[in-house]
């Protein structure tokens, strides 16, 4: 039985875009803690694990498994030592059922033929062992992502894995299935083996894990008992200064409706509306926070009203004009800026420069282009303002993107999308994928384009940012409103049950669910 | 340029020519079972190619030693001693075509359409002018009621003489067009994927003019089938009959005002592509389709023009074939797949206009190299083989590019202190 995995000045450079990922870390895990892992994006922490499950070699460093050297090229020497990892995305073949998957690689076969009743016994059982009950006749493609992490979960164990990583296993989950994962992962640390959580959540750390240790810049700072520092400790080690974990944004003074959406019916993938008769006003000078967990529809109305998707029924309106069936770029004249959900390949052109990624909303307008050439020193004057205005670190004119942190793509499309003080913001998931430093900023940046004036309408699955911008909430479920509380009168736990799709009878705030 | 965007710059150039470098040495593995003496036969290579008469050394190719009749020895920089014609002429007369595919190519890619339609779109353009080049001053002479063209008076000549071949040119690029077109409209509006329907409209297009060249077109009844040769009015005038003919560089080839057009046209291409708000719109939708739409970009629309444009220059290829070179269309040309070469040029020259430029001449002197060398003891295969290789090689840009990164991480060590980190590049 492992004792311990350590890794030891471990070091990696990526030349292609000159990133020291890894810079002298060195980590240790004992037999049967949760160690959380925190760290910013890019911080490194992906590639320290990644190197230890056998995806990237080190340049230096060794990993000892029990105090022995090991040589870890491959993810199956990782296994044959007793490590597994849960991808952040899972890596599951939608088609095949959760035995099928589960016993991917190691079917129990008879002369090449699989016996799948066997597989389906085998990984009952594996099942019933660890409590983590599992249909293994369900096909994958058919259960929830809760479930398909604990498929991923079982997966390894099957593989008699010790250590397992968990790359940020809640990203996707619901409150609900947050807590059990909580409740497996320390029933598995209970049975001796060791759990490292990869994670920039730190109320999460607090929940879960024994110990943490911190990471930043390629560099690690410090191991700590989780009992011993606090989530602004914690947060301060990430960022490496002071963060404002709270905003700070004084009472709304809404005022004129800017965005009214009346019954609004949006199909989803093969017909099944996604977006099921969805009433609701935003007004200049207020955030609306559409709480709600992923796939509920969020995407769907999103992009209905920003004229991506097509709209079945109902109508949207912006500032009492009819906008309905007008096209992205007439609704962007109209005042409508959007920060969408996936800044890598909706946000941004990442095959082409800065000058040429802001302009994208305004290429077409006089000024940029004239008679149809376009005129690259005015591109180039706006992509510098953006990048002042914005502070946009290591982004430079006539310069690609593509190595640019995550906190500094949000920032070019925030800057190309508040470029000219837009009536509506649609900002759906802004701050998905960053790090504290980033999430503060734009925070900020939200709030005082609603005290300009603007009205915005934020989508998130982050309870917690939901809850630190909006001055109303509407929760989602299953392609409907449930509800919308004025945010004085909201607690978690009222969203957390609309969420999940209960409703607040008898209480008051239900009685919103219709007006807005 | 800053020192990382030279870096860049400097590494793109090195692929292309790594590849050239590595695809010369594996293919002389088929030299060797060839029996034949790599170094030597490429030697002789890209002296038929590139060299002046009388090359016979990887040295004469750029200074050059001919002896004179009266024994005496003078020395030259290769590449303008054209005693005899210089097989640079001819690479240009080659080249001319395949710089207007591969321009015809790069439209669409840089369009995300990665249509290889040019080969029916060129025949059809071929078709076009070898029928109008001859029909067309037929009709105006019939008009003008001259019996003999060799009678016709001087002005009507001059004026038929700037006119027609532009007409002819015009329906080349019309037809050519037309014909991009309807893939385009097929991705656009019912999501045909466009590689598969322009092989398809090339097979077609290569089988109509087949018919048509075979029955109505058919001139005489000479055992190869052609159309009638374009009228004299029609012809694009090469320069060793025209301003050149003096100029003995220029002797044996056929090149002429074409290669002006092609160098234009890819000027054009290039001011279009970056810097008109065409151009950026089609390069925004290539980028991510999802971008370009996101932000208001007539992504279909831009993806037809692409298409549109890139027709009109595989016709206008066509055209300059037929008007400038051959001046008739001879069975053959139809499958001679120039089309699909520009498709190569475009891909081994990154999608970049003066790597066109250079390529197609670089492929054009290859393929003239091995047409001379195969009346020694080496198949004309030979030089499909190599630039196969070669495209191979440029196709492994990652994998150079990996080495060429492993080679830099020894030779430089990273820096110590990091101002920012950028986005973690393992997930």
């Amino acid at each position: 039985m492992p004792q311990g995995i350590e890794m030891r000045h471990i070091r990696k450079y990526f030349p292609s875009s000159d990133v020291l990922a890894c810079d002298d870390v060195t980590f240790a895990v004992t037999k049967g803690e949760v160690h959380a892992l925190v760290g910013e994006n890019g911080a490194g922490k992906t590639t320290l694990m990644n190197i230890l499950y056998g995806l990237i070699s080190p340049d230096e460093g060794q990993i000892l498994v029990d105090e022995k050297s090991v040589r870890i090229q491959h993810p199956n020497d990782a296994i044959r030592h007793r490590i597994g990892m849960v991808h952040q995305h899972f890596k599951l073949v939608p088609s095949f059922t959760i035995a099928e998957n589960i016993m991917l690689g190691i079917e129990p076969n008879q002369f090449g033929f699989i016996d799948s009743r066997t597989e389906a016994e085998a990984v009952r059982k594996l099942a019933d062992d660890f409590g983590l009950p599992v249909n293994p006749n369900a096909r994958v493609a058919d259960i929830s992502v809760g479930m398909q992490q604990r498929v991923e979960i079982l997966k390894t164990l099957q593989r008699d894995a010790q250590l397992l990583i968990l790359d940020e296993p809640t990203a996707v989950l619901t409150p609900q299935e947050v807590h059990e994962l909580y409740t497996v992962v320390r029933k598995l640390a209970d049975s001796g083996r060791t759990i490292i959580l990869i994670t920039h959540k730190l109320l999460e750390v607090k929940e879960v894990a024994d110990r943490v240790s911190v990471m930043r810049r390629g560099r690690m700072i410090g191991t700590h008992t989780v009992a011993d520092v606090s989530i602004r400790d914690m947060a301060n080690m990430m960022v490496g200064r002071e963060v404002i974990l709270q905003v700070d944004k004084a009472p709304a003074k809404p005022g004129e409706t800017v965005l009214k959406v009346d019954n609004l019916l949006v199909s989803g993938m093969g017909s099944v509306p996604a977006v099921f008769g969805v009433s609701f006003q935003v007004r200049a000078g207020e955030i609306l926070g559409i709480a709600g967990v992923t796939g509920n529809g969020q995407t769907e109305l999103i992009e209905a009203i920003a004229g991506l998707r097509p709209v079945d029924g109902g109508g949207v309106t912006l500032l009492g004009e009819e906008i309905t069936n007008k096209n992205v770029r007439e609704r962007r004249d109209d005042g409508m800026a959007h920060i969408p959900e996936d800044r890598l390949v909706m946000g941004l052109n990442l095959t082409t420069n800065l000058d040429e990624n802001v302009a994208v909303t305004l290429y077409q307008k006089p000024g940029y282009s004239e008679r149809g050439v376009v005129r690259q020193s005015a591109l180039r004057q706006l992509a510098g303002q953006i990048v002042s205005l914005f502070q946009i670190k290591s982004a430079k004119i006539g310069e690609g993107i593509r190595t640019l942190s995550g906190g500094n793509l949000q920032k070019i499309v925030l800057g190309r999308e508040l470029h000219g003080s837009p009536k509506l913001i649609i900002a759906n998931q802004p701050t998905r994928g960053l790090d504290v430093g980033s999430i503060e900023f734009v925070h900020q940046t939200l709030v005082e384009a609603r005290d300009a004036g603007a009205a915005v309408l934020l989508v998130s699955v982050e309870l917690d940012e939901v809850f630190s911008l909006s001055d109303r909430i509407a929760v989602m479920f299953e392609g409907r409103v449930m509800g919308v509380l004025d945010r004085k009168d909201a607690n978690e736990q009222d969203v957390g049950i609309l969420m999940a799709g209960g409703s607040l009878e008898g209480d008051q705030s239900a009685q919103e669910k219709v007006g807005a | 340029m800053t020192p990382k965007g030279l870096r860049l710059g400097l590494e793109n150039a090195a692929i292309p020519i790594i590849a050239v470098i590595l695809g010369l040495l594996i293919s002389s593995i088929f030299v060797f079972i060839a029996q034949s003496d790599p170094v030597q036969t490429y030697q002789r290579l890209f002296c038929e190619g590139f060299g002046p008469r009388g090359c016979e050394t990887f040295g004469d190719l750029i200074i050059f030693q001919p002896q004179a009749d009266d024994g005496t020895t003078q020395t030259v920089f290769a590449p303008t001693y054209g005693v005899g014609g210089h097989p640079l002429s001819l690479v240009l007369e080659r080249g001319t075509i395949l710089i207007l595919a591969a321009l015809s190519a790069t439209v669409a890619f840089q369009a995300g359409m990665f249509s290889i339609g040019m080969d029916g779109q060129l025949v059809l353009g071929s078709i076009t002018v070898a029928f109008l080049g001859y029909w067309l001053p037929q009709q105006v002479y019939t008009l003008a009621g001259v019996i003999d063209p060799e009678t016709a008076p001087a002005g009507l000549l001059t004026v038929m003489h700037l006119v027609i071949p532009l007409v002819c040119i015009a329906a080349a690029m019309a037809v050519g067009a037309f014909y991009s077109w309807i893939a385009g409209y097929l991705k656009v509006k019912l999501n045909v994927n466009e590689l598969i329907s322009t092989i398809i409209l090339n097979a077609i297009a290569v089988q109509v003019v087949g018919y048509l060249l075979r029955n109505p077109l058919r001139s005489d009844f000479n055992t190869t089938a052609r159309t009638f040769r374009i009228d004299d009015t029609a012809w694009l005038v090469p320069f060793n009959r025209g301003i050149f003919q003096d100029v003995e560089w220029f002797s044996g080839s056929r090149t002429g005002v074409g290669i002006i057009i092609a160098l234009g046209a890819a000027v054009l291409v290039g001011f279009y592509l970056w810097r008109t708000t065409g151009g950026y719109e089609q390069r925004m939708t290539r980028g991510s389709r999802l971008f370009a739409r996101f932000g208001g970009v007539p992504s279909e629309r831009a993806a037809l023009r692409a298409m549109l444009i890139s027709g009109a220059l595989s016709g206008l290829a066509g055209a300059i074939q037929i008007l400038g070179v051959e001046r008739r269309f001879v069975d053959g040309f139809q499958s001679s797949a120039f089309g699909f070469d520009g498709v190569l040029v475009a891909i081994l020259a990154r999608e970049s206009i003066p790597g066109i430029m250079l390529f197609a001449c670089f492929y054009a002197g290859l393929d003239q190299g091995v047409i001379n060398l195969q009346f020694g003891n080496l198949p004309r295969q030979l030089g499909g083989i190599i630039i196969a290789f070669i495209i191979l090689f440029n196709s492994m840009e990652d994998y150079i590019r990996r080495i060429i990164s492993r080679i830099q991480s020894r030779l430089r060590p990273p820096r110590a202190q990091l101002a920012e980190v950028p986005g973690e590049p393992s997930t």
